[in-house]
């Protein structure tokens, strides 16, 4: 067993309301490997990084930073699940370091509720806790199925990466960690051209045709590689690749009929969790994993 | 180019914030433009020409419902050799725009959701349901008295209250 560790669960919206199949395989995947989560009803949305921002960015990065304030009142460090949530926290604890005054601002606004935020505090993303706190040798001693016959498309979508001075991840072009969990489980990476393509998602609420079209010369790009499904972190990117592939489809002429896996999906995959993910797969799989589960031998 | 008046109301409010201020570094080289997959496969967004008529102090790009095609994917800032940070003006430019009703419906109704509730959508009794047959735990939900008395001297309930989308748009899926 790896050595045990303990986040605070910032969980969101999307994660836990739209998609809770991902919070279960993560859930599952998580306990394999000695991670241990606490929530607390005291964090709202993050809030949501692509619309509210230019609602109201006052009140998005007042609202990010009460969250990450709530964090550091109980100790342990954040992991948030959703990339857009993830992205809010980071960016909003990095201003707030950087920016002192608009520390003083927020935390005078926090202080009726006992509250303050410091700028010190450590958000952390799914692939934070997995390759760098557990480690890929911790990972690979638990993949009982190794997927050997899997050819995985990464996506890691923008704001799990950008801006690097908040998410510190490895390199805004061309990162490497979930290359290397992909491996861990067995599969083999496609390469395809764009890797650090945006999904489209952001745009939906306001111009769908300019957004599905970026998706759609995505799909092309990692349909081209021969990739048997695209592994995501992110359930904005998820919606708009997998829910809505049907509609980029339609669109762009082109069928594309590629399945999309959360990160936790496959993982479980590997580590002998198939139910949890064949479980749910009709209900929140709009592209059929059949062929996929069939590859691997857990149809 | 039609621009109306000269007005340099947003134009120095921008330059008043830290971010905002990275503005004056833009030298107009256009590599933004040439990393931004919008721009790509629409020529009007142009990043570079926005930064232009912000210097310009030409305000009217705050009302254009083209700022709403930023997909706030950062790959312009990566690419800028002055780290100018463009992402975030453009959001300056969006809130700027609000109160002309410059904002897609579903933006208004997820800003109501997270000022009411705390999340941005609706969470529903069947979903509750899901969850609890999947065996994962309640969440509770947020204090938000606390959260609204918090964003009080923003302003930012009584805005959403009286501004209406004049942008139509597509409602969340």
């Amino acid at each position: 067993m790896s050595k045990k560790h303990t986040y605070t669960y910032f969980p969101g919206c999307m994660i836990p309301y739209r998609l809770p199949h991902f919070e279960l395989t993560m859930r599952e995947v998580l306990k394999k490997l000695n991670v241990e989560l606490e929530t607390t009803p005291d964090h709202s949305c993050c809030p949501e990084p692509t619309t509210f921002t230019g609602v109201d960015f006052e009140a998005w990065v007042t609202i990010a930073a009460r969250n990450v304030a709530v964090s550091e009142a109980l100790g342990n460090d954040t992991v948030a699940m959703c990339s857009g949530c993830f992205h809010t926290l980071a960016v909003a604890n990095h201003m707030v370091h950087e920016d002192t005054e608009l520390k003083d601002r927020i935390n005078k606004r926090l202080k009726k509720s006992g509250l303050e935020v410091t700028g010190t505090h450590t958000v952390k993303n799914l692939l934070h806790v997995l390759h760098n706190d557990i480690g890929i040798e911790a990972i690979q001693k638990q993949v009982s199925n190794p997927l050997k016959q899997l050819k995985i498309a990464p996506h890691y979508g923008c704001h799990l990466v950008r801006p690097l001075e908040a998410t510190n991840m490895d390199h805004a072009d061309n990162p490497q960690w979930m290359d290397e969990i992909i491996r861990a489980t067995g599969a083999e990476v496609a390469e395809f051209e764009d890797k650090m393509a945006c999904c489209g998602a952001p745009i939906m609420p306001g111009d769908e045709q300019t957004s599905l079209t970026i998706t759609s010369k995505h799909l092309k790009n990692i349909k081209a590689s021969g990739a048997d499904a695209i592994v995501v972190v992110c359930p904005t990117c998820y919606t708009q690749m997998e829910t809505q592939q049907g509609k980029v489809e339609a669109l762009s002429e082109t069928e594309f009929n590629i399945p999309v896996l959360y990160l936790g999906e496959l993982l479980a995959l590997s580590m002998g969790l198939t139910e949890t993910v064949t479980e749910n797969q009709r209900r929140y799989h709009r592209v059929k994993l059949t062929e996929l589960l069939e590859k691997i031998g857990g149809a | 180019m039609v621009t109306s008046e000269l007005n340099l109301n947003f134009r120095t409010w921008l330059l008043d914030q830290p971010e905002g201020k990275t503005l004056l570094r833009c030298y107009q080289c256009g590599r933004c433009t040439s990393a931004c997959p919008v721009a790509d496969i629409e020529p009007s967004f142009n990043p570079r020409l926005f930064l232009q008529k912000i210097l310009l102090s030409d305000e009217l790009i705050a009302a254009e419902q083209l700022v709403w095609d930023c997909l706030t994917c950062e790959q312009c800032e990566v690419h800028c050799p002055e780290h100018v940070k463009i992402p975030h003006i453009l959001i300056l430019a969006k809130v700027r725009g609000l109160m002309t009703g410059n904002v897609p419906a579903a933006a208004l109704d997820r800003a109501r959701n997270i000022t009411t509730i705390g999340r941005s959508l609706l969470v529903s009794p069947p979903m509750l349901k899901t969850r609890e047959k999947m065996g994962l735990p309640d969440l509770g939900t947020p204090p938000m008295d606390m959260i609204v008395e918090m964003l009080a001297d923003i302003g930012i309930v009584s805005r959403l209250d009286k501004v209406e989308s004049n942008f139509g748009g597509n409602e969340d899926e």
